[in-house]
């Protein structure tokens, strides 16, 4: 018959005998064959994984990847977190969406649930990308909580195979699983307030965890940032996107300089101190080109300070600057011109930040108005809105990426003119420092962007003011909008209006609970010990 | 639209073959039938004798000639009244007389049914069960067994998905799982057939949304000699940890009488009922030209019906011939089945090689039944590739189906700027260049030994039985689309392949013993039974897939160089079930009726210390009419009362759930760590003490007949909880390693009613008009009663993705509600016309945006009442037999009209074509959500009409039959099909085809 190729072969010796030996016994009236327990086969339980000494590079780099990628199986399969589309998942897109769609940066045109909304800042707590946004960073802070149980000291010396060698390799890891848990608990600080605190002292699985104070949390992570400072790898083409000593000190002086923001007490010279220990580590300078740190060969770029890297043939995901890139390309755009192979019709500025620049600025030289109108008269319609494709997955040598569908162009998180102007704000905020320092670093910055001094400002410009306005236009669409304007209490209210804001082509002002995401309806179902933020 | 012709396919040209044998010495048989009750003379009724067939005229007489000499049996069989056997001895150059009363019957109490591990006769079944025999299935085009009991059980919803082949849900008595299967069990010939839609592997494609086939198709409906179905936990406890969903007893056809060829075949030509409703050209280019005035310089001057070019007239053809017969101590069957169906739209195709054998052996004095059975089958599916159906929908009636000047010859969108990817393609297209098709072979065997141990003293009334069988299933599965089609070409995918080879092999070995005392224990008699069983599934799911393919000139034989490396898969996994059972009946009298039974099961697929489950049930039955003070009651020919309870479970879900693992990443999910890329492992989230669901029921039930059985059938009433659900439910953050985690949470009840009846409505006598009818109805309310263990809070988990943005959903999980009940806002509107954006709130107001304030469940999917009527007539040598079927209070989502009834989508790079419903709502932007979607779809629909013509001929008998399918479907339902699948959501659905199909049987 035809189905003997059928390939019995396959199945387990040790099966079969089982199985032979079960129907002799039953012949003769014995039941001996009782235990129905079968190993697992083609999955890797945790004895197994961790016997490869690999494994320890292996799972800290899943939590480096939970940042560029949306689960185990590029481009989609295997989700990380569910309850989403993964494309949609994926979280550097939800966190540039919780930073930039609600402010006067950008605007997206799309209609899927949970996006509109975060155009105009009316999400409620069922707002998928809100909800999405909380479940991602947990998501790092469980990985990271696990990895740490898992190369802890009782571990480890539970393992035949870790040589001291290894030892040491794995300390030096666990101190970039706890910066990357610190990085995830400072996005849930700055969006959601008040969260749960939760360690590698926690069990895992666990019961639902305990809500802590947004104090304890920033707490905790300017401790932590403070003890693995000296234990993290130094900066060099070895640890590219990795975490870094100066890396460490640049998450600290984001931190610092919300600091006001998260505990009512500003924090203004540990802010100057941590940007000034950034830019005296000598690891970085400004790259002459400003389009280079947003092309597809921005991994080369001696600005980067902390990215994460994509990769069009080996780290593929519909989030990330995939996301940034095809959704800023539409209209009449020719999508060949950025090194993808199509337009996804989304993002486009916002009338206020087309309005940032002056004449001579030369950091618009992206921008695509072409049948586009600066007002966004219609969400929905691409052309209503300046395009601003600033992500292109093409080198600066003009050569398309690696793959057109998912782009090889890094995500720079912290790069040195961040720096430049964290000293500048903290010293105009009294942190301490020289004006004449902070006037240098910004005009600096100037100098770049109108390719000469043409675009420099003396020193009764710099204002707090002009540093709000710098910092749109330096970092524009770089996922640091909300957070600034939050600080400068212009985020809520309505002290500053813009398109969309509240709802209206106009803008109308907003409720200051608005300064803090809610937190997800469905996680309060399923964590009894939260209470919502106020206003929700 | 579509092409109206249907054509009644001509009937087979069979090759007049003239009696096989030799004449050899011969007798003759006469005599005639009457009715037992009136005396009357019997026409119709076919009398066979070996291979010998004929039919009684007016008069009731027949006559046999050239009857081989020895003994045989003489069998007969008329619609309406029970089979005869009557033993004839003719010696050469006889003439043996043999006259023969008949008995009317409707429902047969002394009828034999087969029961979990044993058999029992229908009168004294405690339990709710319900058989069909091939005289009660559906006829006309069959492809999966499923179909022959569609709308003939109460209580049984089958749910097919159109195509020829394609996958179909069975729901009997509700759904009563969330996550894990809600398929019921099937248990062919003794043999379990694994967990979930008949266990094996189907076509599935690796990718994509191409639905699977039926894992049931191997085997041959002509195969299939009776179906039980096991609706109650009593009855179906016995087979524990599976039964949860109840419990499907196929039994195939055996050899009897002396050698006999039977051929049977047919064809059939269906067409399409009902496609989804677009714009033609000129609505299409009027609403161009206004809402979307800079893309009307793209429209063409064609008027294409793009759905008329991947629609057609299918056609069908079924031959099945089988061999069988019976000598003294063996029985025999071989069959072979062969069958062609092609689906209505291009492309679909199923195809069946089926080779059946059933041989049985009884040695020792009949003391030891031998029993072998294997099936082995070869299907051959070709599906209508992904990418056909939704583009005829989406693709610009005005546009041109051919442009010799691209590569591939087929017109599509011009590409400017970055608009290809939001364009629709050429569907015609895709439907002639890509390829998707699936080989299946599977096979299952059994080896039963049954031992009567009676000829020792003390073993009296002892039987033990051993089975032994396999299952297995070997899958070749590969999708092909050429790298120069625009739908490859415009996601930069250029050209892609797929192959999937998973198999599967399941061995189960049982035995068991049966114990029935010679002598009464106390005033009723005992029958005791207690078995062992133990199955094990090992499966390897192989793949390889490859994108932006070299060249396409190899088609889908084989992968070119490809500019990134094949991605290969190979997965291996097995699972292990061991059983105890035992089971105790005790009659007394055939009035007093008990019986217990008790299975513990042990599991691969729960942790250490959740393996083991206990699944008892016990029933109670008194037949009423055996009872003294009955006697005078004529009219009442049989009553019964039962009532049970049990308790069942299911484990019809993934392996390995319970063990935290890490996941390995595939090459395309690395992370760059520095100067090198890392392939990253990911730990899962688990729940360790995962466990069974378990399930719950009662059944009381009432069986009658009156009139002596010309009204007869049943009512039951039922009451099923589900505990412990097997969820995938969102976890507090931070306490486990994803935000969801599959566990056990939550309960779920289905209370319903179940009415059964039957009736000989007319009894024409002689030759007279006679005239048999079953209705069944069954009413079945679902309501999830919680699923998240951390509030008591109502909390609801979102289902029902449909087309249309990323992420929508429109269905709820939520307790207090039908399991994916819509979750829509009620839509506001102006004058009977909806307003767009406009919906009104739970507080009553009008409000601008469909959100928490609206949203409220809202209708299911699942009919609230299933009615089913199915009635047979005869008239002389005609019969003529139809079902009707009606689904009351179901509801359907249009989502083709939701999705493509809004201008928006005209402002695409190329617009897309619009459903007409935009006609009514004016919608500009999509109103997903609103309620307008949500459409009552409760329907009646005449599923089959067949009409017989059988006649004598050269001595044996000859039938002629032809029918349709789905003649007609009377609905308020605005879309493609109201039975739109389990969930409801109608978006491209394969349409529904309405078949003509024509045919003979004939005996040699």
């Amino acid at each position: 018959m035809e189905m003997t190729h059928a390939r019995s072969g396959g199945m387990h010796t040790s099966q079969w005998k089982a199985f032979g030996v079960c129907a002799a016994l039953l012949v003769l009236g014995t039941v001996a064959c009782t235990d129905p327990s079968v190993a697992p086969k083609s999955t890797i339980g945790g004895p197994t994984f961790f016997s490869d000494a690999n494994s320890y590079q292996e799972f800290l780099a899943r939590i480096y990847g939970g940042l560029a990628l949306s689960g185990q199986a590029g481009p989609t399969g295997l989700p990380d977190i569910s309850g989403i589309d993964e494309g949609f998942s994926q979280y550097l897109r939800l966190y540039w969406e919780t930073e930039e769609l609600p402010t006067d940066e950008a605007v997206i045109g799309w209609n899927d649930i949970g996006l509109p909304e975060m155009n105009t800042q009316t999400w409620t707590s069922s707002s998928k990308m809100v909800v999405a946004m909380y479940y991602r960073i947990y998501f790092q802070v469980v990985m990271a909580n696990d990895f740490l149980q898992q190369t802890s000291d009782a571990a480890l010396a539970a393992r035949s195979n870790v040589t001291p060698a290894l030892k040491t390799q794995i300390q030096q890891y666990r101190a970039e699983a706890r910066f990357l848990r610190a990085l995830a608990y400072w996005h849930a600080i700055d969006l959601f307030g008040n969260v749960p605190l939760l360690t590698e002292a926690d069990p895992i699985p666990g019961p639902a965890p305990k809500q802590s104070t947004r104090l304890d949390v920033y707490n905790f992570i300017v401790s932590e940032l403070t003890a693995i400072q000296s234990q993290l790898p130094a900066p060099g083409a070895a640890t590219y996107g990795r975490a870094t000593g100066p890396a460490a000190s640049m998450l600290l002086a984001e931190v610092y300089l919300n600091a006001g923001v998260y505990t009512g007490t500003t924090h203004w010279a540990e802010a100057l101190a941590a940007a000034q220990a950034v830019i005296a580590s000598g690891a970085y300078s400004i790259d002459t080109s400003y389009r280079h740190l947003f092309l597809a060969d921005n991994n080369t770029s001696p600005e980067m300070i902390f990215a994460i890297p994509q990769d069009g043939l080996k780290t593929q995901t519909y989030g990330g600057v995939t996301f940034l890139a095809h959704a800023s390309c539409g209209g009449s755009m020719n999508n060949g011109n950025y090194g993808i192979d199509g337009c996804w019709w989304g993002l486009r500025l916002k009338p206020e930040a087309y309005n940032f620049y002056a004449a001579g600025d030369k950091r618009t030289a992206y921008f695509y108005t072409t049948n586009q109108t600066v007002a966004v008269t219609t969400i929905g319609d691409f052309h209503a809105g300046i395009a601003a494709p600033k992500f292109q997955n093409v080198t600066s040598g003009g050569t398309a990426g690696s793959n057109g569908t998912f782009v090889d162009t890094d995500f720079p998180v912290f790069r040195l003119a961040e720096a430049y102007l964290i000293y500048a704000e903290a010293v105009l905020q009294g942190g301490g420092g020289t004006r004449a320092q902070a006037l240098a670093y910004v005009n600096l910055l100037r100098e770049r962007a109108y390719g000469g001094t043409s675009g420099d400002i003396t020193d009764p410009a710099l204002t707090l003011d002009f540093i709000l306005a710098e910092r749109g236009r330096e970092l524009l669409w770089e996922a640091h909008r909300r957070t600034d304007l939050v600080r400068f209490g212009r985020f809520s209210g309505g002290t500053y209006l813009w398109a969309w804001k509240g709802g209206t082509l106009a803008g109308t002002a907003t409720a200051a609970f608005l300064d803090l995401y809610p937190l997800p309806a469905s996680e309060l179902i399923a964590n009894p010990n939260l209470k919502q933020n106020p206003g929700y | 639209m579509r092409r109206g012709r249907y054509s009644i396919a001509a009937l087979l040209v069979v090759v007049g073959m003239a009696p096989l044998g030799a004449q050899q010495p011969a007798g003759t048989i006469r005599g005639r039938v009457t009715d037992d009750a009136t005396q009357q003379p019997l026409s119709g009724v076919t009398v066979t004798v070996g291979s010998r067939r004929v039919l009684t005229p007016a008069d009731g007489h027949y006559l046999i000639t050239g009857v081989p000499t020895g003994t045989d049996t003489l069998r007969t069989r008329l619609i309406g009244y029970a089979s005869a056997a009557r033993p004839v001895t003719v010696a050469g150059g006889d003439t043996v007389v043999v006259d023969l009363a008949l008995t009317r019957r409707a429902v047969s109490l002394s009828e034999i049914v087969v029961t979990g591990y044993g058999e029992q006769r229908a009168g004294n079944l405690t339990s709710a069960a319900s058989k069909l025999t091939s005289a009660d299935f559906n006829s006309g085009r069959i492809v999966s067994p499923q179909q022959l009991i569609e709308n003939k059980v109460a209580g049984v919803q089958v749910i097919d998905n159109n195509e020829p082949g394609g996958g179909l849900a069975v729901r009997i008595r509700g759904q009563a799982s969330v996550n894990a299967s809600s398929e019921p069990l099937y248990v062919v010939d003794g043999l379990p057939l694994g967990t979930g839609s008949g266990g094996g592997l189907s076509t599935a494609p690796l990718i994509g949304n191409s639905p699977s086939r039926d894992p049931l198709n191997f085997l041959n409906p002509n195969d299939i000699e009776s179906v039980t179905v096991l609706k109650d936990a009593a009855a179906a406890a016995i087979y524990g940890a599976n039964a949860s969903n109840g419990v499907v007893l196929i039994k195939t056809k055996k050899g009897s009488g002396t050698t006999r060829i039977e051929y049977g075949g047919s064809v059939s030509a269906s067409s399409v009922t009902r496609l989804p409703s677009m714009l033609n050209a000129a609505q299409y280019r009027t609403a161009v030209t206004t809402y979307a005035p800079a893309n009307a310089a793209l429209l063409g001057a064609a008027n294409t019906d793009w759905f008329g070019l991947v629609d057609r007239t299918a056609i069908g053809q079924e031959h099945n011939f089988a061999v069988s017969g019976a000598g003294a101590n063996n029985s025999y069957r071989f069959s072979l089945g062969y069958l062609n169906q092609d689906g209505i739209i291009q492309g679909t195709t199923a195809q069946r090689i089926a080779l059946g054998v059933n041989y049985d052996q009884q040695l020792f004095n009949s003391r030891l039944d031998l029993r072998a059975s294997v099936k082995g089958t070869r299907t051959l599916d070709h599906f209508t590739p992904v990418g056909v159906l939704y583009n005829a929908a989406q693709m610009g009636p005005t546009q041109p189906v051919y442009d010799p000047t691209t590569a591939t010859g087929y017109y599509n969108w011009p590409v400017s700027g970055g608009s290809a990817l939001t364009s629709a393609d050429n569907p015609v297209e895709v439907s002639n260049l890509a390829k998707d098709h699936g080989t299946t072979y599977r096979s299952i065997g059994s080896l039963q030994a049954k031992y009567d141990f009676s000829a020792f003293r003390a073993l009296q009334g002892l039987t033990g039985t051993l089975n032994l069988g396999y299952d297995v299933t070997d899958v070749n599965h590969v999708t092909f689309y050429p790298n120069n089609i625009h739908l490859q070409t415009k996601n930069g995918n250029n050209g892609s392949f797929y192959r999937t080879t998973p198999n599967q092999l399941n061995a189960v070995l049982e035995g068991y013993l049966d114990y029935r005392p010679p002598v009464n224990l106390g005033p009723g008699n005992l029958d005791l039974t207690a078995g062992y069983s133990y199955s094990q599934s090992h499966s390897e799911y192989v793949s390889l897939s490859a994108i932006k393919l070299g060249t396409s000139l190899l088609g889908d034989n084989g992968i070119p160089q490809t500019a990134i490396p094949p991605v290969p898969v190979d997965t291996v996994t097995e699972s292990k079930l061991i059983s105890f059972f035992g089971r105790a009946e005790y009659n007394v009298g055939d009035r007093y009726l008990a019986s217990v039974s008790i299975r513990r099961d042990g599991s691969s697929r729960f942790g250490p210390s959740n393996q083991w489950g206990n699944f008892p049930a016990a029933s109670v039955g008194w037949r009423i009419s055996r009872e003294p003070f009955m006697r005078g009651i004529t009219a009442i020919s049989d009553l019964k009362l039962r009532a049970s309870w049990g308790k069942t479970g299911n484990q019809a879900f993934g392996d390995y759930r319970q063990y935290s693992t890490f996941q390995p990443c595939n090459p395309q999910a690395q992370v760059q760590f520095g100067s090198q890329f890392i392939c990253p492992f990911r730990p899962s989230a688990v729940d360790p003490n995962i466990k069974w669901e378990s399930t719950t029921s009662y059944d009381v039930g009432l069986d009658y007949g009156i009139l002596n059985e010309r009204l007869g059938g049943s009512i039951d009433w039922y009451d099923k909880h589900t505990e412990n659900l097997i969820f995938t439910v969102p976890t507090p953050a931070g306490s486990n390693l994803s935000n969801y985690v599959t566990t056990n949470i939550g309960k779920m009840k289905n209370t319903g009613v179940e009415l059964n009846l039957s009736a000989r409505l007319l009894q024409g006598g002689p030759g007279g008009f006679s005239w048999n009818a079953v209705f069944n109805a069954a009413h079945n309310t679902n309501q999830l009663e919680s699923i998240n263990p951390n509030t008591s809070a109502a909390s609801k988990i979102l289902v029902g993705g449909v087309a249309g943005g990323v992420g929508t959903t429109i269905q709820v999980l939520e307790p207090g509600q039908p399991v994916n009940s819509f979750f829509v806002c009620q839509q506001f509107y102006n004058n009977g016309a909806p307003v767009e954006s406009s919906y009104v709130s739970l507080a009553g107001a009008t409000v601008k945006a469909c959100d928490a304030t609206g949203l409220r469940a809202y209708h299911d999917p699942a009919p609230h009442w299933i009615l089913g009527f199915s009635s047979s007539m005869s008239y002389r040598r005609f019969d003529l037999s139809f079902t009707l079927r009606a689904w009351l209070g179901n509801y359907v989502y249009n989502n083709v009209a939701s999705n493509l009834g809004t201008y928006q989508e005209l402002t695409r790079g190329a617009p897309y074509n619009l459903q007409t419903s935009v006609l009514q709502t004016g919608f500009k932007t999509p109103q997903y959500l609103s309620d307008y979607y949500v459409e009552k779809a409760s329907f009646l629909r005449l599923d089959n009409v067949t009409i017989d013509y059988t006649f004598p001929w050269r001595g044996q008998e000859l039938r002629f039959f032809a029918g349709v399918q789905n003649a007609f479907t009377i609905t308020g339902y605005s879309g493609v099909d109201p039975t739109a699948g389990v969930e409801g959501i109608d978006n491209n659905i394969y349409p529904r085809s309405r078949t003509f199909t024509g045919g003979l049987n004939v005996w040699f």
